[in-house]
């Protein structure tokens, strides 16, 4: 066994070609028992450590600093470390020991969220995540963590920057639960309810043996958001959802049904009464902000209501119709929705008439055949991966064994390799 | 704290940069720990988020300011004062906030760029809603007195109606290049086949 002072000596000579690293890589772990014992001197021997030469031998001597219990002066100084090292450290050299870099990741968010200062943590996190990602495809431990930081520390643009790729490789479902949660607000922040809505949706409709908690705050979020960006909102579930979100669900979040039912009914005044006396239920759900834009959303779908029946409509009616106290008031809710593009119409002041009109889009320009093509592009891209990923599936032996036995007459003379029936 | 790459954009008129500068500023010197509250030029901050017509960033940004710092700090309330207008579309708001506090040296040049700018978007605003509004209105949105913004609308087209004081709304006809690549064509063509076959 080696003292930890022969460890730091091992580590300097040891960091620079892959080969040195890989056999510094087995002294480490050899050594991971003893350091673990002698936590307590290992931080003023880091300074022995560079960072951006020493990452695996650094981060070897780092985590074990960071367990049990910390107090806030011992966050103070360990905080700017590890903040540091995640700025500096080599990302080949962390890949041989990612599990020890989430846990150095996860402790320094807890550690910065103990210090009251998220926002300290938010760009290390985010490196962090860059440096750790096979490749933006796949989810890692820290994205949740991440978006988490953004929301508290209101850096909810920053958020954007991880949200932006598409995901298709999860490990842990409750990372995925988490980072589409957190995603999902970040999202509902930026007013962009449309990609809100997506994430959401997909807390709710994952794979899950039970109900959890976060799906549950999910499809409350979801229902919401829901009206607010469509104007009404179904309890119907994909048939793909988990028979136990489709049982449990709407049972955890019956004021939010109710809502919705009240929201169909078209009237204002109902719906302000019923969030009157259900005020404090969302309230204490941290989402009552949200209820108050579902509120205001029902004027622009009952205007938008209107576009669908009449071609030029006064602006008094208008108000009348849609309960608003003055033709002046219906004329500034037209003119912001038109404002978002939410409708298409003119507003002829002099008459007092509004004009609706069609969608001015023509598909003709070039930036919409650009659009356009980089859309067919995506879906090509994702159906070429749900290939693969389908006759990967259908080699899995885990997979073809289930199906094996609950196929009635499997039998090992049907020259089939693939099962038939696929029971999902 | 090196304040560099943001006054370099403020010197060379970049204001459209301003935010996501300030953005990436604020996160580094959080992660070295440097206490940066008290010297952060919120203002501006906030005045560049408004640029960008993000006033989503910029009411978060609010939230985060200690409250000692929007108790001190005039200018970074009068900055959110404008924010405010623009969250609840308070259109002819705007300017007041704008006009009603005299501004650093340093934020002047960016509030009258805003300004500008924020002019200009009334005025795209206006001339896709409206086929007719009263000159007192157009003034509201423009920022201008009601011969100024006569003037300034007419030069564009509109026509004015002296008696009912009314404008009429001149659409401009959107002129867009139009010339496709024969590249698209063909890849399109190879789309409609793929699905055909």
């Amino acid at each position: 066994m080696q003292s930890v002072e022969n460890l730091v000596t091992q580590i300097q000579g040891l960091s620079s070609s892959a080969s040195d690293i890989s056999v510094l890589h087995n002294l480490l772990k050899a050594a991971d028992d003893s350091l673990r014992s002698e936590s307590a001197r290992l931080l003023p021997l880091l300074d022995q450590l560079e960072p951006s030469k020493h990452s695996l031998g650094y981060l070897y001597f780092l985590e074990p600093c960071t367990y049990g219990s910390i107090t806030k002066e011992r966050a103070s100084t360990l905080v700017p470390t590890i903040a540091r090292f995640i700025t500096s450290c080599v990302a080949e050299q962390i890949h041989l020991a990612p599990e020890k870099f989430i846990t150095v990741c996860k402790r320094f968010k807890e550690q910065v969220m103990l210090l009251e200062a998220p926002i300290r943590g938010v760009g290390p996190m985010l490196t962090a995540i860059h440096k750790i990602q096979a490749s933006t495809e796949h989810l890692t431990a820290l994205h949740p963590e991440f978006l988490q930081l953004c929301l508290l520390a209101k850096c909810y643009k920053t958020g954007l920057s991880v949200l932006e790729d598409d995901i298709y490789e999860v490990n842990q479902p409750r990372d995925f639960f988490l980072y589409c949660y957190y995603g999902g607000m970040i999202f509902i922040g930026q007013k962009r309810f449309q990609k809100a809505l997506e994430l959401l949706h997909n807390v709710v409709t994952a794979p899950m043996s039970t109900i959890n908690a976060i799906a549950c705050e999910a499809y409350k979020k979801y229902i919401l958001v829901s009206l607010i960006h469509h104007g009404q909102f179904s309890t119907n579930l994909p048939k793909y959802t988990s028979s136990a979100a489709q049982r449990n669900l709407k049972n955890f979040c019956q004021p939010y049904i109710e809502l919705a039912n009240s929201y169909n009914t078209g009237k204002v005044t109902e719906l302000e009464t019923y969030v009157q006396t259900n005020r404090e239920k969302f309230e204490s759900d941290n989402n009552l902000g949200l209820v108050k834009q579902v509120i205001s959303s029902m004027y622009k779908r009952n205007i938008q209501r209107l576009t669908q029946t009449y071609l030029t409509l006064s602006l008094q009616d208008i108000a009348n119709t849609v309960q608003l106290n003055s033709s002046k008031e219906a004329e500034m809710h037209v003119l912001q929705m038109i404002q978002d593009g939410e409708i298409y119409a003119t507003i002829n002041q002099k008459d007092g008439m509004v004009r609706f009109l069609e969608d001015p889009e023509q598909y003709k320009t070039c930036e919409m055949i650009e659009h356009i093509d980089s859309s067919i592009q995506r879906i090509m891209a994702l159906s070429k991966k749900l290939t693969t990923m389908d006759e990967l599936l259908s080699c899995d032996p885990l997979y073809l064994a289930k199906a094996g036995r609950e196929r009635q007459r499997f039998d090992f003379d049907d020259f089939d390799p693939v099962p038939q029936k696929f029971n999902i | 704290m090196d304040f560099s790459p943001l006054t370099d954009a403020m010197a060379s008129k970049l204001y459209d940069k301003i935010a996501d500068i300030c953005d990436q500023l604020m996160l580094q010197v959080a992660a070295e720990g440097v206490a940066f509250e008290d010297e952060w030029p919120y203002a501006i901050h906030l005045l560049g988020h408004l640029y960008v017509n993000d006033s989503n960033s910029a009411r978060f940004l609010w939230k985060s300011i200690p409250s000692a710092i929007k108790e001190n700090q005039p200018q970074v309330v009068a900055a959110w004062n404008i924010g405010q207008r623009l969250w609840t579309r308070d259109y002819a708001g705007v300017y007041e906030a704008i006009r009603g506090f005299e501004w650093s040296e340093e934020a002047q040049p960016l509030v009258a760029a805003f300004s500008e700018l924020y002019t200009k978007r009334m005025f795209q605003l206006l001339l896709s809603a409206y086929s007719t509004i009263s000159i007192q209105d157009t003034a509201l949105f423009l920022g201008m007195n009601e011969d100024d913004a006569t003037n300034y609308v007419q030069q564009l087209g509109w026509l004015a109606d002296p008696a009912s004081r009314m404008l009429t709304v001149k659409k401009q006809p959107i002129v867009t290049e139009q010339k496709l690549d024969p590249g698209k064509l063909q890849r399109l063509t190879e789309y409609v086949f793929h699905l055909e076959h």
